[in-house]
């Protein structure tokens, strides 16, 4: 009975015992680093650069992920054979000079630098891209390649690569099924397209949580729910991209609020993913604020094949009852465009003189009375999305107002995204919120949005043989002005029969340190760090 | 004790059973498709039914089941939809960020819950005992989300002197160990990233212990109460032992039975993952984990960390039970009776 006591005794003073030295080692540690940003390297530049964004990636394989979070992460660890102007969609060399294309359009010779290693050592040749495509191309393409379809096209299409050939270590020759003038511009993206070490995914290697690339950096860690930590690949064999600075962290902070005050408490450098709402708490606190403008569309599509709004007249009627440019200024401030097209302002060929339907309430009131109008059903998402930084909800109940206004009584109904978007498919709606956010920098990436048979893609099911002819015919086209012409006569389409409601493209915002130099957010939404630095 | 101990895990049986049953129809029923987020934008409408079939969507509820539980007897929870990687890997890297920030927040309630409740007792109808009895009160009812925010904003975003997320700096992160940063950094020596990891844990354990600590302080002060009106208590004072050794060596020690009891019971709940908590601070732990995956509709994920919670809390539940019957004899024997 003694020695229970005891141990007893012993029992209750150990947990105090424990509960003084938690509670020392937490007071008088709390003051530590909580201010640094990264320790500093000699000679006045940090040697570390910490981007904080919302989520984890789903995973560093370029041929196994769909999402930005992942993408931003992987375009510091690969190379692609093409890239993007620093600054535009435009394509310039990457691993690759630009490729000769034959003259029908199919054939595309690449000519690779010589003697690039990836990280592990290995050689980054014709064989390493052939095998890279091969593994996304039909029949050995799984389910879970979400990009693969896109960058490389699919035989049930007619669309997309045939074959790869690597004839020596610095020639590759992809030959396409049929012409597509967007394939150079594929081979820049973040998904799909980033040349993968082959031994990052032979016998069993996991490249999706052990990438090996040949980029300007060198996958370190990932601790999940954490961060990624990145070095920098001291070897790279572009002088042009050398990594500047040492190490670049992606940390993971989910809530809008937490990533804004990491970034005024100095934990992290940059952050992505906010809205306007909180840009004057990051610029009070004498951080820098990136808003150039996005590749996206922010839109309202009509139900076109059945329903209330299968006539113009119902369609143009719901246009002119709302203001959008007063609309997307309430809603959005100074952080989005009303949109005059379906494709951003900055994107070739945009078309200035294309005007939409505009706001005229009397004439809305009127055709709906005459349309026998008075009740329509919208499906909206609750989220914030990219192209919609407020979410749907808000933009749905300020279209309701300017409806209500025209005599119309409109029913929102909404859903998280994930529901939302099989229920735009299954659900009855005579108009739904939506929005897209460009692949690759090509107009058709936009437009075919609408000459898509894929409802997930064109959730108003628009079919019209006239503008899929178009947009085939554009799909060939060289660039230049015919192909131009082709895409401009496409806006002109879409802003006469408006089979979408165009609402705003928004601005891509990111808050930065002011000690961080050589930061820009580019329109495809990836963060390219090698040439950003910081000072001490 | 065995047979006792055996009990207990036997009744786990039917309570584990009833867990693993309505997750799996709550998953079902309420939450949205899961192939078009893990197919992408640019899959087709065939693409995703060959994926629903392939993953056994579309066969009968029952039999999906019953692969669940399959799976699950065999230590096998599937793999993640979205990310394809085993959901007993992605939890039990995930697990010790959880019982780190469990176990903190629960010494911190614990010590604090305690002293307040014993100064309440002992202070009775005084303005210390109102006090203490204002913060249980606030400590129950304020939604921990809130009062993360809040102290996020004035320590990290106000007085700069502590971090508002993450659970240490990414480049002082100990390699293997046992996962717990502190425990890890403290056995390595390392005390730059002790000291780290402990700055980053303190606003997310202060504001998860909010609430246990209310439920410990009241439990203490009821118990106190009692204790101090007892017999041995009165007897002890008469003999003119001091008022705080009193309070401390006779009473204290007796009240501390039921608490003790409250203690393990929210250590527990701590244990099943603060998903809010952990969603404010970007703690990586299995509550965050879950939440995003609910979002996702990735039902293996959900499925399997809900039913690893309900058998922690049963494990806790026993060893709490096993701790009391250890600390007050009475009940080892009221089991033997009974």
């Amino acid at each position: 009975m003694a020695m229970a006591e005891i141990s007893r005794r012993r029992f209750v003073e150990a947990l105090g015992a424990a509960g003084a030295v938690s509670a020392f080692a937490l007071t008088g540690c709390g003051s530590q680093r909580a201010s640094e940003g990264g320790s500093a390297a000699a000679g006045g530049t940090a040697d570390t650069i910490t981007f904080a964004q919302g989520a984890d990636p789903r995973g560093l394989d370029p041929a196994y992920v769909d999402d930005g979070e992942s993408a931003k992460i992987m375009c510091n660890i690969y190379d692609t054979l093409l890239r993007y102007d620093t600054e535009t969609c435009d394509i310039v060399p990457g691993l690759s000079d630009l490729p000769e294309i034959s003259d029908d359009g199919l054939t595309y010779t690449f000519k690779l630098h010589e003697g690039v290693k990836f990280h592990d050592g290995t050689d980054c040749n014709a064989d390493a891209v052939k095998q890279n495509i091969d593994r996304q191309l039909e029949p050995n393409r799984t389910e879970d390649m979400p990009y693969a379809s896109f960058v490389y096209g699919s035989e049930d299409t007619n669309s997309g690569v045939e074959s790869v050939e690597a004839p020596d270590d610095t020639t590759v020759v992809i030959t396409l099924r049929a012409a597509s003038t967007p394939f150079i511009k594929n081979m820049a993206m973040a998904l799909a397209a980033p040349v993968v070490a082959p031994s990052a995914y032979a016998d069993g290697a996991n490249s999706n949580e052990k990438p090996i690339g040949s980029g300007p950096y060198k996958f370190v860690s990932w601790s999940k729910g954490e961060n990624v930590v990145l070095e920098a690949n001291e070897d790279y064999w572009d002088e042009e991209h050398k990594p500047q600075t040492k190490n670049v962290i992606f940390r993971f902070i989910a809530e809008n609020s937490s990533r804004v005050t990491a970034l005024n408490n100095g934990e992290v450098d940059i952050i992505d993913g906010i809205d306007a709402s909180v840009v004057p708490t990051i610029t009070d606190a004498g951080n820098e604020l990136f808003d150039e403008d996005g590749m996206n569309i922010n839109y309202m599509a009509f139900r076109n094949d059945e329903g209330q709004f299968t006539d113009v007249a119902a369609r143009k009627a719901f246009c002119q009852a709302v203001n959008v440019g007063e609309m997307v200024k309430s809603l959005y401030g100074d952080y989005a465009t009303p949109a005059n097209s379906v494709m951003p302002i900055w994107m070739a060929p945009y078309d200035e003189d294309i005007v939409q339907t505009a706001y005229d309430p009397d004439a809305a009131k009127a055709a709906f009375a005459d349309l026998g109008i008075t009740s329509c059903t919208m499906l909206t998402y609750t989220n914030p999305r990219p192209y919609n930084s407020i979410g749907g909800q808000p933009l749905a109940e300020a279209i309701q107002g300017y409806l209500a206004d025209a005599g119309v009584d409109m029913e929102i109904v909404s859903y998280d995204w994930t529901t939302y978007q099989t229920k735009v498919e299954t659900d009855k709606f005579d108009v739904c919120l939506y929005g897209w956010t460009g692949d690759n920098g090509d107009p058709d990436n936009f437009m075919n949005l609408l000459a898509d048979t894929n409802v997930s893609m064109n959730v108003g099911r628009y079919n019209n043989d006239e503008y899929k002819a178009l947009i085939a015919e554009g799909l060939a086209t060289e660039e230049g002005e015919d192909r131009d012409a082709i895409y401009k006569q496409c806006e002109q389409m879409v802003a006469d029969e408006m089979p979408w409601m165009l609402i705003s493209h928004s601005k891509n915002l990111a808050g930065y340190s002011p000690k961080v130099q050589g930061f820009f957010y580019h329109p495809t939404g990836v963060v390219h760090l090698e040439g950003v630095t910081k000072t001490a | 004790m065995i047979k006792y101990v055996i009990k207990r895990l036997l009744l786990a049986i039917p309570v584990l059973i009833g867990v693993s049953i309505i997750v799996f129809l709550i998953m079902r029923v309420f939450s949205a498709d899961p192939a078009p987020v893990v197919l992408g934008q640019h899959a087709t409408a065939e693409a995703m039914e060959a994926w629903r079939d392939a993953n056994g969507l579309n066969d009968p509820i029952l039999v999906q089941y019953f692969d669940f539980v399959t799976g699950a007897l065999t230590g096998n929870l599937g793999e993640s939809y979205y990310t394809h990687t085993p959901v007993m890997t992605e939890l039990l890297n995930r697990f010790p960020a959880t019982v780190e920030l469990a176990i903190v927040a629960i010494i911190i309630a614990a010590v604090i819950g305690v002293a307040l409740g014993v100064v309440s007792a002992t202070h009775k109808n005084t303005p210390i005992d109102g006090l203490a009895t204002i913060l249980a009160l606030v400590g129950v009812s304020m939604p921990i989300f809130w009062l993360g925010v809040l102290l996020i904003i004035l320590f990290a975003g106000m007085l700069h002197v502590l971090p508002s997320s993450g659970r240490i700096d990414p480049l002082l992160q100990p390699v293997g160990g046992t996962g717990l940063y502190l425990l890890d950094t403290l056995l390595s020596g390392d005390f730059e990233a002790f000291a780290d990891a402990a700055s980053h844990i303190v606003l997310p354990a202060v504001a998860l212990s909010m609430y246990s600590m209310a439920v410990i302080t009241r439990m203490t002060r009821s118990s106190m109460l009692d204790t101090l009106n007892e017999d041995y208590v009165r007897t002890a004072r008469a003999k003119g032992i001091r008022k705080r050794r009193v309070d401390i060596h006779h009473a204290l020690r007796n009240a501390m039975l039921p608490v003790t009891t409250v203690i393990g019971l929210q250590l527990g709940s701590l244990l099943g993952g603060a998903m809010l908590t952990e969603t404010v601070f970007a703690w990586p732990g299995i509550g965050k984990y879950v939440v995003d995956s609910i979002l996702k509709s990735d039902f293996p994920v959900v499925q399997g960390a809900v039913l690893l919670i309900a058998v922690i809390f049963v494990i806790i539940n026993l060893v709490v039970d096993v701790i009391y019957a250890y600390l007050d004899p009475r009940i080892k024997y009221s089991q033997e009776e009974g």
